[in-house]
């Protein structure tokens, strides 16, 4: 099997991994630098740039870049209102259920946008193995529901890669570990990251691990605590931060944060809104400690659904750049009694993991395997808009469950069944996931016909259905609305417009670069025009020189690169003898200066 | 029964589980999709289909109320879990009234403690009522293992099979009254 590799499309930036040899390794890019920031740049040229390029630009050029774009992934406008204020693109008014950016009068949903970013990691993986790459695992935080799991699959395939499998962050990162090589325990993944926060329990038998619950909070992340020493900035300054400042805030924060991991206090110094000051380790950990506390809730909670006690943990692998936060550990410590895993990078232990996942697809590795768990309950809606749950959460993938549902009136040909995910009671409190159309029911009198409709969550947590009437034995047909998602007609229509694009993308790179060749052609034939040599041409000779310039001029404007390789190569050959009397002439000048030298 | 059936086994209510869950894993490493990447695309969906099915067995035969559920589902008995059932209706009204109780102290905004105490006592009736629900449950099972083994008539089981039906929809009507409390007020 061709190479699978392990990707982690992280909120604030992604890796993408590989075993080699039987070791899992991340790779790198030529400049040596493994970790991509999921950050975008749209250049005014019209070329987009993604990672450290893009981030770069995103302090001065902060209107034409998008980041954190996994916080839209799968979900509707209402649910993230708020994020979309810190975006500087507007969503389109069709947006509703799928976020629709408009970026210069072009629409992106989430998943084109991750596509980009995908489609950065395959290049470099690509250039680093010297081969083609179109497999891939792709990790997601374990709460992701079924919309954003298929939102993540859509990226993949738009961005040309075969996704093999969806894994969560927290069980990839025990894979990471290595803790197979013992033979049991009781394993609690912790991981806290940019924008999400997760916690698992696995039990490992014999290189088996088993997910037996996981709990954890979409929106909670290393982002909360650069929010809260904004605010702090913000109080303290007296005054809103504009658009124009609050990158620079951001940033400062961040580092501020970064550096109270080793050092006990930090100059936080912002010169673009006049602040400075001293925070000590002391007073930020007092200021985060509620953001810790939130993350400690639902592992407590994550215990109690797995029956097992605190103590009973035998091993804690932290996960996310935020554990590196000294308080963090501290805590986490305190609430399984035992010092947690910090051996490997935790930006990179995800990546690592969703490799050993890719070895384990390929076929190379037949002693390890994962069995991950569905985290939210699969219901339908009943008479009076409550949920019949029928699949439980933290139910083993992959998990079924059959319903039997038949008709209202006589001669009924077609049943809709509304399917959600979450918790509670009512479908007003759950997550509406997709609204099945079951059509070609046979025409029988009301309550007869019997429709069997099997759900099934398959290993990457997404769910399938199929139907069928049991008196008739025939297939029903079903239509799929997925409610936060991509029909799979738009999917593949987005697949078509990313080739179209990356046809365009070729284009306008040629283009490019035959316009800077044109300017250097410009500027040499300007110097050429006041020589010499230029005096000795005929009449006939100087007119096509000045035919050929005002061309090539006139095609830089466009964005034809054949057009304007075409008035180059008419050029030259209009400046053809202009050229052979310089080098004469130039060859002249050095051969004399040479013999004046020998004289001497 | 074919839940049962899946592992090789008798269909009695008292499983090692601990077997269960070494004969769980040896299936797992024989059909999960994982090991069936590079099969056909048939073969790929048959591993996800048997695996879907070993997972939902192992599920519900893992856990005692699961697992007698199933059995009483599985011979064509409903369980109706929306009433309270008739043998423990005194003292449902009693907890009920109970959480009726700490709703309208929990909306006059009486004092913590005051409502942490009333939580309590309604917790320890409910435990009472889980405690002596878990016994029956449990001799109910040992019977109708012993009904198995005997040469039992069809009858017998079929009497028995209603007894347990009800057990189960009591084990979920304590459920639902576990998680109203926990809802009023979360430990």
């Amino acid at each position: 099997m061709p190479n699978i590799v392990g990707i982690d499309l992280g909120t604030t930036h992604s890796l993408i991994a590989t075993v080699s040899q039987g070791v899992p390794r991340v790779i790198e890019d030529a400049a040596g630098r493994a970790i991509v920031p999921s950050v975008i740049h749209f250049g005014r040229d019209g070329a987009v740039h993604v990672g450290e390029d893009a981030r770069d630009r995103m302090l001065e050029d902060s209107g034409r870049t998008i980041s954190s774009i996994k916080r839209f992934m799968g979900r509707g406008l209402a649910d993230v209102r708020e994020d979309l204020s810190f975006l500087p693109f507007e969503a389109s008014e069709e947006s509703e259920n799928i976020i629709r950016i408009d970026v210069f009068g072009r629409e992106y949903t989430p998943p084109q946008l991750s596509a980009l970013i995908l489609q950065e990691l395959k290049r470099m993986a690509e250039a680093a193995l010297g081969e083609d790459v179109r497999n891939a695992v792709i990790t997601v935080p374990a709460y992701l529901n079924d919309a954003q799991r298929q939102a993540t699959k859509d990226a993949g395939r738009i961005a040309g890669l075969d996704v093999l499998r969806i894994v969560n962050e927290p069980t990839a990162a025990s894979l990471a570990y290595g803790l197979q090589e013992q033979k049991q325990g009781t394993i609690a993944v912790y991981d806290f990251g940019g924008g999400t926060f997760d916690i698992s329990l696995l039990k490992l038998r014999e290189g088996i691990f088993e997910v037996l619950t996981t709990s954890g909070d979409t929106h909670l992340g290393g982002d909360d605590i650069d929010q809260a020493l904004m605010r702090m900035v913000r109080e303290e300054t007296g005054r809103d931060l504009d658009t124009r400042a609050l990158p620079h805030v951001g940033a400062a924060c961040r580092r501020a944060k970064e550096a109270l991991s080793e050092s006990e206090s930090v100059r936080l110094e912002i010169p673009e809104v006049g602040y400075v000051r001293t925070l000590e380790r002391d007073a930020f950990e007092a200021m985060i400690a509620p953001i810790v506390e939130r993350t400690l809730l639902p592992c407590r909670q994550a215990l109690k659904d797995a029956g097992i006690e605190p103590g009973g943990v035998d091993e804690v692998v932290m996960v996310g750049g935020s554990t590196r936060i000294p308080i963090v550990r501290s805590r986490v410590r305190e609430l399984f009694g035992r010092a947690p895993h910090t051996e490997l990078d935790p930006d990179k232990v995800v990546a690592l993991g969703a490799a050993v996942q890719a070895d384990i697809l390929a076929g190379s590795r037949r002693d390890t395997l994962l069995l991950d768990v569905t985290p939210l309950s699969l219901g339908i809606e009943t008479m009076g808009g409550v949920v019949s749950k029928i699949i439980p959460r933290n139910s083993t993938i992959p998990a079924s469950a059959s319903e039997s549902f038949t008709t209202y009136v006589d001669g009924q040909t077609n049943v809709k069944i509304h399917v959600l995910q979450g918790e509670r009671e009512l479908v007003g409190d759950c997550r509406s996931l997709a609204e099945f159309d079951l059509r070609g029911i046979p025409p029988m009198p009301a309550g007869l016909p019997r429709i069997e409709v099997r759900f099934l969550i398959d290993a990457d947590g997404i769910l399938n259905v199929s139907a069928r009437e049991l008196r008739t034995e025939k297939f029903a047909s079903i239509e799929v609305k997925p409610t936060y998602g991509l029909t799979d007609a738009q999917v593949e229509s987005m697949i078509l417009e990313s080739f179209e694009h990356a046809e365009a993308d070729i284009e306008l790179r040629l283009a490019i670069e035959a316009r800077n060749e044109g300017r250097q052609i410009l500027e040499a034939s300007a110097k050429s025009l006041g020589s010499e040599e230029y005096d000795e041409l005929t009449a006939e000779e100087k007119q096509r020189i000045e035919e050929g310039i005002a061309r090539l001029r006139s095609t830089m404007e466009s964005d034809d690169h054949q057009a304007i390789r075409d008035a180059i190569e008419a050029n030259e050959k209009a400046t053809h003898r202009l050229a052979e009397l310089r080098m004469n002439a130039a060859v002249r000048r050095a051969l004399k200066n040479k013999r004046v030298r020998e004289i001497q | 029964m074919k839940y049962f059936e899946l592992f090789d086994l008798e269909p009695r209510l008292n499983l090692d589980t601990a077997a269960l869950e070494r004969k769980f894993h040896a299936l797992s490493r024989e059909h999960h999709p994982d090991f069936h990447t590079r099969a056909t695309p048939e073969a790929q969906a048959r591993a996800l289909e048997t695996t879907a099915l070993l997972n939902d067995a192992y599920r519900t035969l893992r856990d005692a109320a699961r697992r007698t559920e199933y059995l009483v589902r599985s011979h064509g008995l409903e369980i109706d879990s929306s009433r309270a059932p008739a043998s423990m209706l005194m003292e449902v009204f009693e907890i009920n009234e109970g959480l009726d109780e700490l709703r309208a102290a929990r909306r006059s905004g009486s004092a913590a403690d005051v409502l942490l105490e009333k939580a309590g006592a309604i917790r320890g009736r409910i435990a009472d009522k889980r405690r002596t629900h878990d016994e029956a449950l449990s001799r109910a099972s040992e019977r109708w293992d012993a009904l198995i083994g005997a040469d039992a008539s069809e009858e017998e089981r079929r009497d028995h099979l209603r007894t347990l039906a009800e057990i189960v929809a009591q084990s979920s009507y304590i459920r639902n009254l576990e998680r109203e409390l926990d809802e009023e007020a979360p430990r």
